[in-house]
């Protein structure tokens, strides 16, 4: 075998033995400044990759930026706010390079309180806002105004703190246990997860139930409303598990993927914190509003795909027909898009078998090599921003061929030296 | 040889077809066993990306 191949193939076994093999665990919640490795009070996190020209974001992320310096209290207005990211005396960065990651339109700053998500076998730890339930105006969705606010910091005060304190009170709850219970229930874990967040649920209102704290009740209804909770968690499990597998050289490996609404990219474990990004495609499907249209759509936004590259997503798509079919798709679709992902991979999750799927495993590792050379590109689910705010809609995409190529083409720069 | 190539002609035809489906879909209609071997060019023909995954060792 060719010596090169022979440290790709090496380096990847050991990417995959990282992916499969992990354990992501939710051990605890904490201020964001105080917990993420290399966060400073002037900093904010974003979703995707990095901005070269801040006047290329778009406004519904302007809002969740310009809210949160003012949530921080570094400004009074959302003029002041802008002025402060444009002169770079706030700094914005991509929450995936800080082994952290921001679903839809969140922006995380240094007081809003993270789900610690760590990887009880490799050590890795990975970062996550809070889920902010059902209410569609939030900061998630880039929402901001007095009543955002007043759930912002009810969650800095009484919500992420009470939530720490309970899974700390319980030792950590494992995600991989709450997808292998939920296994065959009909989630996909990226855009559908009513199954896992309720099996979230029954693990963690006991030692809710425990907490000494007026406003118990209000956290624990909190809690119990949110069929979503579970992406956030999985989402710092990911990013856990990451952090691990991010450091693996030569691999060939795919470890980041998210949008900013202006660009979309990915990274992968053998080019380091190097972003291949092209112009964000459209997350297409279901529009949530029969008089909005595509061009009301800002392009791919946010991290939750992070779930994706532990298999979840639009590559377990088979796991969740009912949501293929508001993607616009049908069952075949689903099984193709999971076949689709299997053949570009490098391994599959064997503890969450689907049954109607011949009881097979959800894919993982997926491989820009095979990428490339099949020409087959995997699909993304995805819940879409409109450009004003709020949640267009949700659907799916192909992961962009162009990411993978020019991947590849920096990482045979780099081996060739 | 002439009587070789005579024989060819006059047996029975089984085609192997490489790659697009119809070519072989059209020959099966006509009643000839088909062999349908799915192949496609590799990086969709990219020669910039088949001469990396090659100095890389193929896949």
């Amino acid at each position: 075998m060719n010596a090169i191949r022979e440290q790709i193939e090496k380096a990847n076994e050991k990417v995959i033995d990282i992916l499969l093999n992990s354990q992501p665990t939710w051990v605890d919640v904490k201020p964001a400044g105080e917990i993420i490795p290399g966060f400073e009070k002037n900093m904010l996190l974003h979703p995707g990759p990095p901005f070269e020209d801040v006047n290329d974001i778009v406004p519904t992320l302007r809002t969740s930026l310009c809210g949160s310096i003012i949530h921080e209290g570094l400004a009074s207005t959302m003029d002041a706010a802008w002025e402060m990211i444009k002169t770079g005396e706030v700094a914005i960065k991509p929450a995936q390079d800080y082994n952290a990651s921001c679903a839809a339109v969140t922006v995380i700053s240094a007081s809003m309180p993270v789900i610690v998500g760590k990887d009880t076998v490799f050590g890795g730890v990975g970062y996550a806002s809070i889920h902010p339930g059902p209410n569609p105006k939030c900061l998630r969705w880039g929402f901001y105004d007095e009543d955002v606010e007043k759930d912002l910091s009810w969650f800095r005060d009484v919500f992420g703190p009470a939530l720490g304190e309970a899974v700390r009170s319980m030792g950590g709850i494992n995600m991989k246990t709450i997808l292998a219970r939920t296994a065959g229930m009909g989630d996909e874990n990226h855009v559908r997860q009513p199954a896992s967040s309720s099996a979230l649920i029954l693990e963690l209102i006991p030692a809710l139930l425990e907490l000494k704290i007026e406003q118990r009740d209000d956290v624990i209804r909190a809690f119990a409303a949110n069929d979503r909770s579970f992406l956030h968690v999985m989402m710092a499990g990911t990013m856990g598990i990451l952090e691990t597998a991010r450091n693996v050289p030569m691999s060939t490996v795919m470890v980041a993927m998210g949008g900013n609404g202006t660009e979309f990219g990915l990274q992968f474990a053998g080019t380091g914190k190097q972003w291949f990004s092209v112009p964000a495609p459209k997350i297409l499907g279901q529009l949530l509003n029969p008089s909005w249209t595509e061009a009301d759509l800002a392009g791919y936004l946010g991290d939750s795909c992070v779930t994706e590259i532990y298999g979840l997503g639009g590559f377990s798509a088979i796991a969740s027909p009912a949501f293929v079919r508001l993607t616009g798709g049908s069952f075949a679709d689903a099984k193709k898009r999971t076949e689709d992902a299997r053949e570009v991979s490098l391994g599959e999750h064997l503890f969450a078998p689907i049954p109607w799927d011949d009881y097979r495993g959800f894919p993982v590792g997926i491989d820009m090599r095979k990428v490339v050379a099949t020409n087959i590109t995997p699909t993304s689910h995805g819940g879409s921003a409109r450009l004003v705010g709020g949640q267009g809609g949700a659907g799916s995409m192909l992961v962009p061929m162009d990411c993978f190529k020019q991947g590849l083409r920096a990482f045979y720069e780099l081996v060739r030296g | 040889m002439q009587n070789k190539i005579d024989e060819l002609f006059k047996s029975e035809l089984v085609v192997v077809n490489i790659g697009p489906k119809m070519f072989g879909d059209a020959v099966r209609k006509q009643g000839a066993e088909v062999i349908q071997v799915d192949w496609k060019p590799l990086a969709g023909g990219d020669k910039e990306m088949i001469a990396i995954l090659e100095a890389l060792g193929g896949i």
